[in-house]
């Protein structure tokens, strides 16, 4: 759940629950008495200093306020109720005879009956106003909400992410004690009740919930939330469904290529290595061999043999680069040995010219995956420099050392630029056999600077030679 | 070359590899060694008792156990010197290897001269003999009696702990020095785990010794992650 900015995007808003803030805040029914009997107490006493002015029987009006303010906080019952209380009151303490619930000119019964008809119409008015505010709160609330959920479902973050974030938020919206969705088919049980997520007849997950909620919670649950949550599901898992198939596409179509590319290597580069040590070790009990000769076939069956054992290398490191089994072992290690060791490996006869900043720090890397894809760097500079001496240069830039690997031979062509690290191909095919090599090394060094969190490009002019860039990540600051 | 010296040293080969240990007996016997074989690590602990070899060369993987445990087993009698042969790629082991008392490794598939030199390397550590006080290489000689050093003819001036690294690396030619190893002798044991010390004594004294052209440095070689070896070609 640490996929940044959407979890912000989860208001612990001030807009309160889903059943309106008001109902929500609305106090307990003792209070709405209380308040109720309090009102009519004010509401008789403000009755006492009017009645000087004007006839009391039309002064029933002023009861209408308590059971208006009751009737919008607590409802029609306790608004029909303070109704009630308010007719008992005025007709006790203020229509004549005072202190009696009795009453002795016909007028006044007009008058009470009057009033109580009013206070009764206004109870029903207040609450309906009640419900329909309630109500349109709600549905804003519900609106906010699936905007909400679109935003995480459809945002950055992961589904089961998005759907934790959202069974959070229900649970918040309706003050539940829990609320979680799944991606699967689950079966209620005596604490939980299944909700099912369903786009058409498919089903998508389910939304679990408490098994004692009021029916009212649950019925709003079923019909404002889970439509709009269910289709957004629908929509996301759709398409991740449909990214998930291309990528499965297009690795099967890369490994497939991959494939045939090892197919040809094994026929044509694994085999003639294997052609010529068989041919010597024959060779080599021949009776009458000169001592040279012996030597010769020995060293034969020696060279062979190691660039047979190097190709299978190679392929074991791209087979674990393929597969992403490679995990660096990250240490802090200076760049000077990691070149140095790279220039060991190379044969006596190669010319290499090195230039290291004194500046530069050491990186956080695998000494022997980075020393692997610089000496293979080298080595396929060296094979192209036509004897012209290879130019290594390592640098800092900010908190990132750049190494380069420069060569003067032929350079590579615009067209080959992006694929000449891709495994066995070889800049302008078909000349393979003039530059021998396994046609893994480019591919191994990409992978490796790649896994160490490096990066890597050429920068050719044809014609011109061409200068390969691998760029590291410092060590200082970046621990792990 | 020991056949030179009248008594043949035996040395002991674990591999369950038998075409290896062929190759082995042939290699180690053109050069004047006796050869005793064991395909098991069961076999090699009988075999190092009774045949008391002067030098072990066992496999990492073996049938019954692994290279690492043989390795520890024969420690607790013995300090006749170990290599270990491992594959590419095995750096985890080959350092589990050292810790558990080997002195050196070599990476399959290697050369017969190369492991030749590395035996010659372990065997000198058991019977030194007598200590060469000066040390002559193309480009570079050192005395450690007079504590002079000289790149090319020309005096080199070395700090006293560059110095001792160089003393002990002459003292040591060709054998696999760790980071641990250096520390402790040069620094003393509080510092056994300080490698970036030891990284910059190494990189100034590579820098005073070795020849200005990088690509032709060969006395101290870099091995990752374990050490370095002084190894002039």
């Amino acid at each position: 759940m640490s996929r940044g900015s959407s979890v912000c995007a989860v208001r612990e808003g001030p807009e309160g629950n889903l059943l309106g803030r008001r109902s929500a805040r609305r106090p307990s029914p003792t209070a709405g008495v209380l308040a109720a009997v309090a009102l009519v107490l004010a509401c008789t006493a403000a009755v006492y200093p009017l009645k000087q002015i004007t006839a009391v029987a039309s002064l029933g009006v002023v009861y209408l306020l308590g059971v208006v303010v009751v009737s919008a906080f607590w409802g029609l019952w306790l608004g029909l109720l303070t109704s009630l209380l308010s007719a008992a009151a005025f007709n006790f303490f203020h229509l004549p005879p005072v202190g009696r619930f009795t009453i002795a000119d016909g007028r006044n019964w007009v008058a009470l009956v009057a009033f109580f008809v009013a206070a009764v119409a206004t109870s029903t008015v207040s609450e309906r106003a009640r419900m329909r505010t309630l109500e349109a709160e709600a549905r804003r609330v519900e609106a906010d909400l699936t905007a909400e959920m679109a935003q995480l479902l459809l945002g950055r973050t992961e589904v089961p992410d998005a759907l934790a974030l959202i069974g959070r938020r229900l649970a918040v919206l309706f003050e539940l004690p829990s609320a979680s969705i799944e991606l699967t088919e689950v079966a209620p049980d005596a604490r939980r009740q299944a909700i099912p997520l369903m786009a058409g007849a498919r089903r998508l997950g389910t939304l679990l919930v408490p098994a004692d909620l009021p029916p009212r919670v649950t019925e709003r649950l079923r019909h404002r939330v889970v439509p709009a949550l269910s289709a957004m599901l629908g929509m996301v898992l759709d398409r991740e469904r449909l990214i998930a198939e291309t990528v499965a596409t297009e690795g099967l179509r890369r490994s497939e290529a991959v494939k045939t590319a090892v197919l040809r290597a094994v026929s044509h580069d694994l085999r003639s290595p294997v052609t010529a040590m068989i041919a010597a070790g024959s060779a080599v009990r021949a009776p009458g061999l000169a001592p040279g000769e012996r030597d010769d076939l020995g060293r034969l069956v020696e060279e062979e043999g190691a660039r047979l054992a190097r190709l299978i290398d190679d392929l074991l490191d791209l087979s674990k680069l393929e597969a992403h089994t490679v995990a660096p072992r990250l240490a802090e290690c200076s760049l000077e040995e990691v070149i140095d060791s790279a220039l060991a490996t190379q044969p006596g006869n190669a010319a290499v010219d090195v230039r290291i900043d004194a500046a530069l720090a050491p990186v956080r890397a695998d000494f022997v995956q980075i020393e692997r894809a610089l000496a293979n760097l080298i080595e396929n500079a060296t094979r192209y420099s036509n004897g012209e001496p290879v130019i290594v240069r390592a640098r800092p830039v900010g908190d990132r050392a750049i190494i380069r690997v420069i060569d003067r031979g032929p350079g590579i062509a615009d067209a080959d630029q992006d694929r000449i690290f891709e495994p066995f191909y070889r800049a302008g095919d078909g000349a393979g056999d003039k530059h021998p090599g396994s046609g893994l090394g480019l591919a191994i060094a990409k992978g490796f600077v790649e896994a160490n969190g490096g990066r890597i490009w050429v920068e050719s002019v044809p014609g011109q030679g061409a200068t390969f860039v691998v760029e590291l990540p410092a060590a200082t600051g970046e621990r792990q | 070359m020991s056949a030179a010296r009248g008594i043949a040293r035996r040395i002991l080969a674990v591999d369950d590899e038998l075409q290896i240990l062929r190759a082995l007996k042939a290699t180690l016997r053109a050069q004047g060694y006796e050869v005793v074989t064991a395909a098991t690590m069961e076999e090699g602990l009988d075999a190092a008792a009774v045949s008391t070899a002067d030098a072990a060369i066992i496999d990492l993987l073996l049938p019954d156990g692994d290279g690492i445990e043989l390795c520890r087993r024969l420690r607790e009698w013995t300090s006749m010197p170990i290599i270990v042969l491992s594959a590419v790629g095995e750096e985890e082991e080959k350092v589990r290897a050292l810790r558990a008392g080997a002195d050196d490794y070599v990476t399959k598939p290697f050369g017969a001269r190369e492991l030749v030199a590395r035996l010659e390397a372990v065997l000198r550590r058991t019977s030194p003999g007598p200590e060469e006080s000066v040390l002559e290489l193309a480009g570079l000689s050192v005395d450690l009696a007079d504590h002079v050093v000289r790149r090319d003819g020309a005096q080199v001036h070395l700090t006293p702990t560059e110095f001792e690294l160089l003393r002990m690396f002459v003292r040591n030619r060709g054998r696999l020095l760790t980071h641990r190893a250096l520390l402790v002798e040069v620094w003393g044991p509080e510092y056994a785990d300080d490698v970036t010390v030891l990284r910059g004594q190494i990189a100034n004294l590579r820098r005073k010794i070795e020849p200005a052209d990088r690509a032709r440095r060969h006395y101290i070689r870099t091995e990752p992650g374990i050490g370095y070896r002084f190894d002039p070609k």
